[in-house]
């Protein structure tokens, strides 16, 4: 395979995942995907995708929370700049890490899953065979999908949020509430409208993402049992490199 | 396989769970922007207070006003001003507005590195408390405008060091001066010719040999007049003769004897006080003139009680005393 030739699949690659995406958002906000069996499966995503990781994930979370605000803490308090430790907690930890750190890991977790599923379902024909009972797939399989994996990552993203925030306030005042006000403080100089509005921006565009291109990439899958594999794998990488892309925009937008 | 039958329904509790979940990430959410507005003062009544500074550098949007080390305001705005300075919108909570007082001065600070720092002082809490909407001056200090500054006057303060040490220069003369005047004390007349001036010394060194002098020549007198009185005791031991007159003359003499012990004590005294450094060569000078003045009155005295003496003496016809 030449490299124009590889240039041309990898856009084809993306513009089908850019299709999917529209039609799946009209799928997704049209009322008549919601029927009760597509809201069943929606709930066994969520399941699957934010209940089953939650103690894992909140384990790495705290983990990753803890040694990050703790050495930024006491950089900061040795440099004698402990004022703006917080804020950088905040800043680093909140803002940017929880949100990518949410996404990676329910790609890793139910990204790759989702996508072996359509992908499966594309080799055995079942989708096929939907479309032949005149099933809208949309509404059975894709929408509750992506209906999921969008409430999971918000959910996570939230929690993963609070987690580091609380872990922030423990690296900064230890377990003792004097450190209140200062917080407070702290949280109004980070957290202006802007920012919370640009991290939830944020957050959706991930979830977006999280949802669709796994979906997308499963699809790309043939009747040929090999096939799955390789529209797996493109679809992980196209994830996470869409994921870094958005990643390093909104750093580029709110610090360039 | 009919998907309807493939697909079997999440049991109920864990439907309950996953509800929990979700439920506590929305309440999160929702406790959170309510922080965030708690924090941002949104359920607060606060009080505008404008800072007025020729330079708002380092003062970004956000910063705290500190009174005592802690935030009592939030930078709102900045704004330049018609008249060319920097207005800077401050919001102060009402519960801390009572730090601030109409006689607050506002300082805006800026350390070598991070922003600016606004800080309130307050000298007397009991004031009128400052009026929603004020406009205050702030004062500014800048560490990194200071340095150049304070390099400059450092190089100015040099540079004087410089002159006051350099050949020829105020210090050096000084030192010249200084050594003059050391070896004059060293010199002939000591101390005294330091402190009042050679001519003066001298002045003082001649009036103190003739004290001497005519202290010598009263001795002599005196011997001569013990002798006298030993000679001729017996004849002037008759009643009604020389003697009384004598007595008298012999009770002056000593009176004046010890005068001019006096002054010579006083004379000491006079020596004592040029030698320290520390006296008053003005003071020593005036006491010099009155000691001569004694002097002079005293010799006076001597020379009317020798003429005296000679009158009333009848085998002595010298009427006259050497002076030195």
């Amino acid at each position: 395979m030449n490299t124009p030739q590889a240039l041309l699949n990898w856009l084809r690659a993306w513009g089908r995942a850019g299709r999917f995406a529209l039609v799946g958002g009209a799928a997704v906000l049209s009322p008549s995907s919601y029927t009760p069996i597509s809201r069943s499966v929606s709930v066994k995503q969520i399941y699957f995708t934010a209940y089953q990781v939650l103690p894992a994930y909140v384990f790495f979370a705290t983990l990753l929370g803890l040694v990050v605000a703790h050495i930024t803490v006491a950089v900061m308090r040795s440099f004698g700049l402990t004022q703006y430790a917080l804020e950088l907690v905040f800043r680093a930890l909140v803002l940017e890490v929880a949100p990518i750190l949410t996404a990676l890991f329910v790609a890793l977790r139910s990204g790759a899953a989702i996508s072996t599923e359509i992908a499966l379902m594309q080799v055995s024909g079942e989708l096929e065979e939907m479309r032949r009972r005149s099933i809208d797939p949309f509404e059975r399989e894709f929408v509750p999908r992506i209906v999921g994996v969008a409430f999971a990552m918000a959910s996570l993203t939230i929690l993963g949020s609070a987690l580091m925030l609380l872990l922030a306030y423990v690296a900064m005042y230890g377990i003792l509430p004097w450190g209140f006000e200062a917080y407070t403080r702290a949280i109004a100089l980070v957290f202006d409208p802007l920012a919370i509005a640009g991290f939830a921006l944020k957050c959706f565009v991930f979830g977006i993402l999280v949802a669709m291109i796994p979906i997308a990439a499963g699809l790309d899958a043939t009747r040929e049992i090999k096939s799955a594999p390789v529209a797996v794998m493109g679809g992980m990488v196209r994830l996470f490199s869409a994921l870094a892309f958005v990643e390093i925009m909104s750093l580029a937008v709110k610090y360039a | 396989m009919e998907p309807e039958q493939r697909f079997t329904p999440l049991p109920r509790h864990l439907q309950f769970r996953i509800g929990l979940t979700l439920g506590l990430a929305l309440m999160l959410a929702i406790g959170f922007i309510g922080y965030v507005l708690y924090a941002r003062g949104f359920f607060q009544a606060t009080q505008a207070l404008t800072l007025v500074a020729e330079n708002a550098q380092g003062v970004s949007i956000g910063d705290d006003v500190s009174f005592a080390g802690f935030p009592v305001g939030t930078v709102k705005r900045i704004s330049l001003g018609e008249d060319g300075r920097a207005r800077i919108d401050v919001e102060v909570p009402l519960k801390d507005a009572r730090w601030l007082r109409a006689s607050s001065v506002f300082t805006l600070e800026r350390g070598l590195f991070g922003g600016a720092s606004i800080k309130a002082y307050t000298g007397n809490l009991r004031d009128a408390p400052l009026p929603g909407g004020a406009v205050r001056p702030v004062l500014r200090g800048d560490t990194s405008e200071e340095i150049p500054r304070l390099v400059a006057s450092v190089r100015g303060i040099l540079d004087n060091v410089d002159q006051l040490t350099s050949t020829g220069g105020n210090l050096q003369a000084g030192i010249a001066n200084l050594r003059v005047v050391t070896e004059r004390a060293a010199g002939k007349q000591g101390a005294v010719g330091a402190l009042l001036g050679e001519e003066e010394a001298h002045k003082l060194v001649n009036t103190l040999e003739r004290t001497n002098a005519l202290l010598s020549s009263l001795n002599e007198l005196v011997d001569r007049a013990g002798g006298l009185v030993t000679k001729t005791e017996q004849r002037v031991l008759s009643p009604g003769g020389v003697l009384d007159g004598t007595e008298q003359a012999v009770v002056q003499v000593n009176a004046i004897l010890g005068d001019v012990r006096d002054m010579l004590k006083r004379a000491d005294g006079v020596l004592a006080d040029a030698e320290q450094v520390s006296g008053n060569a003005k003071a020593a000078t005036k006491d010099l003139a009155a000691l001569r003045s004694e002097v002079d009155a005293n010799v006076r005295k001597i020379s009317g009680l020798i003429d005296e003496i000679n009158r009333k003496w009848p085998f002595e016809r010298k009427n006259d005393i050497r002076l030195p």
